[in-house]
């Protein structure tokens, strides 16, 4: 067995979980302790060599080899046949454009959602229905905290010293979902985002935690709610732009596809409807607009919005394509905007599950 | 006795020991890494050790205020007296 870790030892389960504790190797929460036997079950399910390296977790840079996600990952819960998600998850976390390493230490309260797409959802009892950002499935939890985990324990940004966080959200314990692909009319997130249909692939965004949305009705009523949502003043996608996800349940997807819309439609509707006049903007004070115009000297603000005319009305993304759309929940009355970190990163990026 | 595995690397100590401290910031080279978040401030800051304090500072610009900043840069402010980072916003 080609495993390199620290081999330790303890007289029974509770000192086990203890030390975990005292070491900081658990994020509050016990863990599955990681033997040997349950963490070679992991490997030997992917077939890959122990000791490759995904790329080094920020801020610490502790190196995300296969085994070290293996341990992370039965801590938090999961089998063999998780693993292959949590892989492709750390791998989407580690492209330059998620800039993990601000992710996980800004004072924003953005988390990075693992949303899964794919036969392998189903396969794994990956909730996208009732209830799909809550708890009930080991799928969501076993993935959503062997992540989180990994990143905790190799990267090593805790609230009490460089995760800077000024609220985060619950989503740092797990944050892990799928989409709804059955009852859904249109394509899903990651064939929108260049996968084959019918394949497996993990999608990440950093973003708050899901804002309920009162969304039911027409298109046109479904659209006034969301666009209200999506453009509140407290949102950093407001001021700094970057992306924003929105969630519409089944029926909302339905309603639309009824009425000829596509996903497409409804994302350009959005991003022409999502504004707020600047005024509204300026009110919010001076450190929001320092950070405009930051962005704006950085480039990362399109110079077509006019920044000093009072009649210019502000998008909350540069462009329809920053509005992600995704199916998800329980057929019903509520829809979820997750605004983003807004330009600083957190993007979402995609990786095939191998 | 249950056996499992440690989740995390051992603790790297490849950090360079600190400089020591100067009694005075006059004359002193201080590398002000400035965040590109908080202009003002950081202006502001670069006035007064400047102005006030005698230190010659020297701005070193992040390409981003929320990634590391390049080891060029990093390098660049070790050679200083003094250096002065994560300032953010």
């Amino acid at each position: 067995m080609n495993l390199v870790s620290e081999r330790l030892t303890a007289d029974d389960y509770d000192d086990a979980i203890e030390l975990f504790y005292e070491r900081h190797w658990t994020d509050g929460l016990p863990v599955v302790l990681p033997t040997p036997r349950r963490v070679q079950a992991l490997i030997d399910y992917v077939k890959r060599d122990p000791q490759e390296s995904l790329g080094a977790i920020p801020p610490k840079g502790g190196a995300a080899t296969i085994e070290k996600l293996a341990i992370n990952a039965v801590m938090g819960g999961c089998r063999p046949e998780h693993f292959p998600v949590v892989i492709a998850a750390i791998e989407a976390m580690l492209d330059p454009v998620h800039n993990l390493n601000g992710v996980l230490q800004t004072t924003h309260m953005c988390v990075s959602l693992v949303i899964v797409n794919g036969p392998i959802a189903r396969a794994l009892g990956i909730n996208s229905r009732d209830g799909v950002f809550g708890n009930g499935y080991r799928g969501n939890g076993a993935i959503g905290r062997g992540v989180r985990l990994a990143l905790w324990n190799l990267g090593g940004a805790f609230p009490w010293d460089t995760d800077k966080a000024t609220l985060s959200h619950p989503g740092e314990y797990a944050f892990c979902i799928a989409e709804e692909e059955e009852d859904n009319p249109w394509a899903p997130l990651h064939v929108e985002r260049g996968c084959a249909p019918g394949s497996n692939a993990v999608t990440v965004f950093a973003c708050e935690g899901p804002h309920s949305t009162f969304c039911y009705g027409t298109p046109e009523e479904m659209l006034h709610v969301l666009t209200d949502t999506m453009c509140a003043l407290g949102n950093n996608n407001l001021h700094v732009l970057g992306e924003t996800l929105v969630v519409l349940n089944p029926l909302n997807a339905e309603e639309f596809a009824k009425r000829g819309w596509s996903k497409d439609d409804v994302r350009n509707y959005l991003w022409e409807h999502a504004r707020r006049p600047i005024a509204d903007v300026r009110a919010c004070g001076v450190v929001h607009e320092q950070f405009r115009k930051m962005e704006r000297d950085a480039g990362r603000y399109p110079h077509r919005w006019d920044l000093d005319n009072p009649t210019t009305r502000v998008p909350i993304t540069a462009r329809p394509e920053n509005i992600h759309i995704m199916v998800a929940g329980g057929r019903s009355y509520f829809a979820a905007v997750l605004p983003g970190w807004g330009g600083f990163g957190g993007f979402a990026a995609t990786r095939s599950i191998r | 006795m249950i056996e499992f595995l440690s989740p995390v690397w051992p603790e790297r100590i490849d950090a360079r020991p600190p400089k020591k401290r100067p009694a005075s910031l006059e004359g002193a080279t201080v590398a002000l890494v400035d965040d590109n978040l908080d202009i003002p401030f950081t202006t502001h800051l670069e006035q007064l050790m400047t102005e006030r304090y005698g230190a010659k500072v020297r701005r070193l610009v992040k390409p981003s205020g929320t990634a590391p900043s390049p080891a060029p840069l990093i390098d660049d402010a070790a050679g200083a007296d003094v250096a002065v980072v994560g300032i953010g916003l």
